[in-house]
């Protein structure tokens, strides 16, 4: 995405790794080199070239999810750790290192424009032109596309006229994998066919998305020239205008995990709330850490692809923070596929709305 | 390319065949996955957070390297990993969270690096008898969050409370910012489970007192891995308190806010935060107070009654001391930013040398203490600064925690040696103890003789006998002669 900051990773390098209670990969895997500030280190020393890359060194401060638990307590308020880690790994390549395990996604992502190792064309819908363009996104594409169809179909209920494109990967993923060629050629390609669809707004229930069009498109060159909102947001909105009409909804008991994204880089995390609250008959029992304070699915930074079993570990520890029987919502397709484990019922706000409005 | 790592440390190391042998054998008793050679683990678990560390790591040098990493799961099979090394003589060095302030982790011989943080459960919440059994490498933040989640605390706070483990606080008898109620770790610890050095597996009983002979729990607590791995312990707990009360006051003169101090307890009252800071530190955090006065932080907590009471017995005594009140907004200020350090990385990127220094004075002594280590911090050309306040207090004294920060130039190791030199010599011709709460490691063991007169002779023969190989932590607790660090 950019360059290293040596001021702020020193600064974490040298910090007694204060944040470690909130790192969720170093709580699963108990292993110092994933520490926070254990991968600063490393990502200094290689900086500094005390140390050469090698696939150890890149699995190592491959290990973060992005999900800037670090940042809860951090004292650093300039630091961004998971972006000194990401621009780190850029340069592996350079040096002919990359982790084996991506190899597979990145090709497909040069085939597909999708991870997955699929078109996601298939959701090209909707009306050519209109002024609202909802984006996907690959996960939900692939892993979710009921999800997608409850998008569809809110905006169906609300009387508005949208259109989807054939999307391809926002880049994010190709470029966490150290890809930034690669990353930067979706970029473009999508930038292009977004611009081609003269739509206004676009709305995105992906925060990975979401934050790569609205943060790391510009630093790429690529900035949209259109407004981008967050799926939580827009559907609140549409409840506020009378839109949406939600009525009474089959679940009791639900609790709201706050996708890392949304609550810590997009700050959104009143606006899910204030949709469960606009639901009657609903109970809402937050989990243990909530909000901005949330802890990860293990979905972050794709480590559902990259580290499967660490995603799931990941997932399982946060699954013991939700109240017992109580259906678990939230608005992101990595949580959602996430948290699905060990029985739990979970899914997307945008479904709950569908399923209540008329 | 990369030259190879600096080691400034290293004393020595296993035969890589020993070690490639010992892994192998380890592999299939504890999990192949929890084996590791990967150069990447040894760099990241060959130090902690002394200060020292940190200078070398901005020279690109780390102090000593392990050879082998493994993380055991559960008590049995830290019994095996370490019958075999014992059985091998393989140095073995314990980590927690590598926050240990005086390099207690640097693997000095090298050898293997057992890392505790796969004992992570809570064995058993005994809500009747208000004791929680823990293994040891559970970290500090994690392990409150779950005892407040059934209603309990653990009631111990150190500042590095989110990067320790109950493991560590144990090893180096560590102290909690709420100890004046809470007590510190070896007041809350009922029993401990220990593996020793050849394996053998003690486990002691939780029961509140005994007439039993010495109690062996007792000697793993602040043995700082040299006798053999804590692996567990049983603590007391408290249901989380009724009533919080905030308080703060300032004095004209240290010395009366010491005095104080020394009655409330006498009369007492036992708050959980007793703080009394310098002038110059009630400048640094508290600029509003300016740096002319000493300012003191109270956090009364309990039964909303008994926090009334106590805190009526010492209003009056501050009061009739001189003090000022200045409100709860201080101590607010405090609670928000007690675990906020990032001034040391700042500093130490600005060519600084830094460390604090904690020691246990009595009343009798506590402010010429004070006064003696400043002093001779001052002496010492290149520092800039060497603060104090007093924390945890007792019916007989309190610890007095100094900070130095200094600019030396070039030879920081010369520097930083010297002002350590000139503030052990300070305390100790005062007849304070040497430290409080962050323990020996590997620095401070050259005053143990000092500190302990025959009593370090006592515990040299304590560990010949447990750990005949002399494997555990070796070179660390001054429990033997001068390391390459004191030459
Ligand atoms: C910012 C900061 C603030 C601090 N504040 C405080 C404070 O308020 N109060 C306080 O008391 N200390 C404080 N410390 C010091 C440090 O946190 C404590 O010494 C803590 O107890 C160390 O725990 P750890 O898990 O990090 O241990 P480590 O650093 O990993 O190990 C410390 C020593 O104990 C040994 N050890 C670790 N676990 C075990 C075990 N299970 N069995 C046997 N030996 C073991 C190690 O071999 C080593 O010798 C602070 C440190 C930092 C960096
Ligand atoms: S992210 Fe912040 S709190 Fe965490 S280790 Fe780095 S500097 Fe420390
Ligand atoms: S972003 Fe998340 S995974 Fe990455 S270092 Fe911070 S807490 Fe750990």
């Amino acid at each position: 995405m950019g360059e290293v900051n040596m001021e702020e990773l020193l600064n974490c390098a040298l910090c007694p790794n204060i944040c470690r209670c909130e790192c969720p990969v170093l709580q699963v895997s108990g292993r110092e080199a994933v520490a926070p500030s254990g991968k600063a280190r490393l990502a200094a020393m290689l900086q500094q070239n005390q140390l050469n890359w090698d696939e150890q060194v890149l699995e190592a401060v491959s290990n973060c999810l992005g999900c800037r638990g670090c940042t809860i307590y951090c004292p650093f308020a300039e630091l961004s750790l998971c972006d000194e880690l990401l621009n780190t790994r850029l340069t592996a390549r350079a040096s002919g290192v990359k982790l084996a395990v991506t190899d597979p996604y990145i090709s497909n992502l040069r085939s597909y424009g999708s991870p997955y190792g699929q078109k996601n064309w298939s959701s090209a819908a909707g009306e050519k032109g209109a002024e609202v363009l909802y984006f996907a996104g690959c996960t939900s594409q692939a892993n979710h596309p009921s999800a997608v169809e409850s998008a569809r179909n809110l905006l169906d209920k609300a009387g508005l006229s949208f259109q989807m494109i054939e999307e391809d990967c926002c880049g994010y993923p190709a470029e966490v994998w150290g890809d930034q060629e690669l990353a930067r050629q979706l970029a473009a390609e999508n930038r292009r066919k977004i611009i081609e669809s003269g739509a206004s707004t676009l709305v995105t229930n992906c925060p990975e998305c979401w934050l790569t069009f609205t943060n790391r498109y510009p630093l790429w060159g690529e900035e949209l020239p259109l407004e981008v909102i967050d799926g939580p947001t827009y559907f609140l909105k549409l409840m506020k205008n009378g839109y949406l009409k939600p009525g009474k909804s089959k679940f009791k008991k639900v609790s709201y995990h706050d996708p890392c994204i949304w609550a810590r880089a997009a700050k959104k995390v009143d606006q899910p709330r204030e949709i469960l609250s606009l639901i009657p008959g609903l109970s809402v029992e937050e989990p243990l850490s909530y909000g901005e304070c949330t802890r990860c699915c293990g979905g972050g930074s794709m480590f559902q692809l990259s580290f499967p079993e660490k995603a799931a570990a990941v997932a399982k520890r946060r699954l013991g923070e939700f109240p017992d029987q109580a259906t678990i919502l939230t608005a992101c397709p990595f949580c959602r596929e996430g948290l699905l484990q060990e029985g739990r019922q979970v899914f997307e706000l945008i479904e709950l709305l569908d399923s209540v409005c008329e | 390319m990369a030259e190879p790592i600096r080691t400034t440390l290293q004393e020595g190391s296993v035969k890589q065949a020993v070690i490639d042998q010992y892994a192998d054998d380890v592999s299939p008793i504890i999990g192949v996955d929890n084996v590791s050679s990967n150069h990447i683990d040894l760099l990241s678990t060959c130090r902690d957070y002394w200060p020292v560390n940190s200078i070398w790591m901005l020279e690109g040098a780390v102090p000593a390297l392990p050879q082998l990493v493994i993380w055991p799961q559960t008590t049995e099979e830290v019994s095996r990993v370490l019958a075999l090394a014992h059985e091998r003589r393989i140095p073995v060095v314990p980590y927690g969270e590598g926050s240990g302030a005086l390099g207690g982790v640097v693997p000095l011989r090298g050898g293997i690096m057992v890392d505790l943080k796969r004992m992570n459960r809570i064995r058993n919440l005994d809500q009747e008898n208000l004791l929680v059994t823990v293994e040891c490498g559970l970290n500090g933040a994690i392990y409150e969050e779950q005892l407040n989640r059934s209603g309990y605390t653990g009631g111990h706070f150190p500042q590095s409370l989110r990067c320790s483990t109950v493991g560590g606080w144990l090893a180096c008898r560590a102290a909690g910012q709420f100890s004046t109620r809470y007590g510190k770790i070896e007041d809350m610890a009922v029993s401990t489970e220990a593996v020793l050095a050849d394996g053998t597996i003690f486990r002691g009983r939780s029961v509140p007192r005994t007439s039993t002979g010495p109690r062996v729990d007792q000697f793993f607590i602040g043995s700082e891995g040299t006798l053999g791995i804590i692996t567990a312990a049983t603590l007391r707990i408290w249901p989380l308190p009724e009533k919080r009360h905030l308080a703060s006051y300032t004095f004209d003169q240290l010395a009366d806010g010491l005095e104080a101090i020394r009655l409330f307890m006498r009369a007492g009252a036992r708050p959980a935060v007793v703080r009394l800071y310098d002038g110059q530190e009630t400048g640094n955090h508290f600029p509003e107070l300016g740096d002319q006065r000493s300012v003191l932080i109270l956090l009364i907590e309990g039964a909303a009654k008994i926090v009334h009471a106590e805190a009526e017995v010492i209003e009056q005594y501050v009061l009739d001391h001189g003090a000022v009140d200045t409100g709860p907004e201080h101590v607010e200020h405090w609670l928000e930013t007690r675990f906020n350090i990032s001034a040391a990385s700042r500093l130490l990127q600005k060519g600084a040398v830094l460390d604090t220094i904690e020691v246990t004075t009595n009343w009798h002594n506590a402010h010429s203490t004070y006064l003696a280590m400043q002093e001779a911090l001052n002496g010492v050309e290149g520092t800039m600064l060497a603060s104090g306040h007093w924390s945890h207090v007792y019916p007989e004294g309190a610890a007095l925690y100094i900070t130095v920060v200094g600019f030396p130039g070039d030879d920081k190791i010369t520097y930083y040696k010297k002002f350590w030199q000139a503030a052990m010599a300070a305390c100790l011709a005062e007849g304070a103890a040497i430290s409080h709460h962050h323990g020996i490691g590997l620095h401070r063991g050259q005053w143990m003789g000092a500190e302990h007169g025959q009593g370090l002779e006592v515990l040299r023969r304590i560990k010949n006998a447990l750990d005949p190989q002399g494997i555990m932590n070796p070179g660390k607790l001054g429990l033997r002669e001068v390391s390459k660090w004191e030459k």
